[in-house]
């Protein structure tokens, strides 16, 4: 989901988990799709720290 | 034939999932249940079960998978006789499987359906849609269900394991066996079987003649800690790909295509912004989620107020908790640009589906093609569409007209 909702954030592994591509802070212009992918992960698996 | 089943009393303490009226429309049913004083149902019927319908309940149940167990998973009890058990005659790991093995079991199958693994299957799952639209296109009418619909999932599928497209209208019937006329247990017997002699002498072969990229052939060549995988899991895994690949997905696409020819102005927000469709499609999901999966209590517990008992068969209507106004507004609407969704009808926790990816690409693509070809279409006749329903929910025959 997080992957569909930010992909420029978010992919996966070699393995298949979820991952996260960016290291660091998020870029302004990506910030809503990100909180996006939080609204909608369903494992609640995504946390923003501000 | 005729319905001999005894009337439900009432949904909170008889229900019955395959009463044909709830099977064409569980909807107002889990609505019913959910917001009565006593949202976790029960039934005693096919040996009981308890039928949890609000959101927060049903994703804690599947949080909560050492207390609710897989150890069976359909909605029936077992056939007699044969094990539920994760290496039972014919388990689907990881679907079946409890930790410790659960982790590795889905570990090696996860970067199957990643979604740049997945992506690759695009332009064959457009080319095959568009094939199926060539069959009916000039009639102009044509069973969105039976034509469309249900052929995509089982030729996607055949496709990824490298067994012969002709075998589909096989898989289809014995996936049907095992998950829709759950009540007919030799029928389910035979289906599971069948599945796995057939999987057996397709792996026999690829060991007297190697092949090379297709499932099967990577799953018997898969290692964990230096040792090939047992042959069950093999063989499981090819059961799961058939019995969760299959019926499930068609029924989404199914479901999706039935809304479509009633909503024309759907329609016509797709074609006209693209940028919908990440949201469109999980909303499809949502509104139209096709699966309920059951756990196995594994120790008596109270459980909102419920007693169960160790062995009682719990049933996790996904689709009921995704229409929870507690959870979503405006449930019952498709909304596709809907901006919270946190819907769970590929489950939730360690048994969430792993093949999700797959599934909303199939998805999206069944309906992008369709609407490309076909723009508009609309029901012949609402009152002749039939469902199939219980374990998986969606339309079986569904003739349209364009």
């Amino acid at each position: 989901m997080c992957a569909i909702a930010a992909p420029e954030v978010f992919g996966s592994d070699e393995l298949g988990n979820a991952k996260v591509l960016i290291l660091g802070d998020i870029p302004a212009e990506l910030e809503g799709k990100v909180r996006r992918a939080e609204a909608n992960c369903p494992e609640r698996a995504i946390l923003i720290s501000e | 034939m005729t319905d001999t089943r005894k009337p439900v009393e009432s949904m909170l303490t008889d229900y019955d999932i395959f009463e044909p009226g709830f099977v064409a429309n569980p909807y107002p049913g889990y609505s019913e249940i959910r917001e009565s004083e006593c949202p976790i149902a029960h039934t005693d019927r096919y040996q009981g079960s308890w039928l949890p319908t609000r959101y927060e309940d049903v994703v804690a149940i599947a949080q909560e998978h050492e207390i609710f167990t897989s150890r069976g998973i359909l909605v029936m009890p077992p056939i007699p006789g044969q094990n539920e058990g994760a290496y039972g005659a014919v388990a689907a790991p990881p679907i079946t499987s409890d930790p410790p093995d659960h982790h590795w079991h889905r570990r090696l199958i996860l970067p199957v359906f990643a979604p740049q693994a997945v992506a690759k299957y695009e332009q064959s799952t457009r080319d095959l849609c568009n094939a199926l639209i060539d069959e009916f296109i000039d009639k102009g009418t044509a069973d969105a269900a039976a034509d469309y619909a249900q052929h995509i999932p089982v030729r996607v599928i055949s496709n990824m394991l490298g067994v012969p497209l002709d075998m589909e209208e096989t898989f289809t019937g014995w996936v049907r066996g095992v998950l829709e006329n759950m009540t007919d247990m030799e029928l389910r017997k035979r289906s599971r079987l069948a599945i796995i002699e057939y999987f057996l002498a397709q792996v026999e072969d690829r060991k007297k003649n190697p092949r090379e990229n297709d499932l099967i052939s990577e799953l018997m060549n898969t290692e964990v800690e230096g040792k090939k995988v047992p042959i069950e899991y093999v063989l499981g895994v090819c059961n799961l790909m058939l019995v969760a690949g299959i019926d499930t997905t068609w029924s989404a696409i199914g479901s999706v295509m039935w809304h479509m020819a009633q909503h024309p102005e759907h329609r016509k927000e797709l074609r006209e912004n693209d940028d919908l469709w990440p949201t469109a499609i999980e909303e499809l999901l949502r509104v139209y989620a096709p699966v309920t999966m059951a756990r196995i209590v594994d120790r008596d517990i109270e459980f909102q107020g419920c007693p169960m008992k160790a062995g009682d068969r719990v049933l996790m209507a996904f689709p009921a908790a995704n229409r929870d106004p507690r959870q979503f507004e405006n449930p019952d609407e498709v909304i596709l640009d809907r901006e919270h969704n946190r819907h769970v009808a590929f489950g939730s926790g360690i048994h969430r589906c792993a093949g999700s990816n797959l599934a909303r690409l199939e998805v999206r693509v069944a309906l992008q093609t369709w609407l490309e070809r076909i723009p508009e279409f609309e029901l012949v006749d609402p009152a002749t569409v039939t469902w199939a329903g219980g374990q998986v929910h969606g339309p079986r025959s569904c003739m349209v007209k364009f």
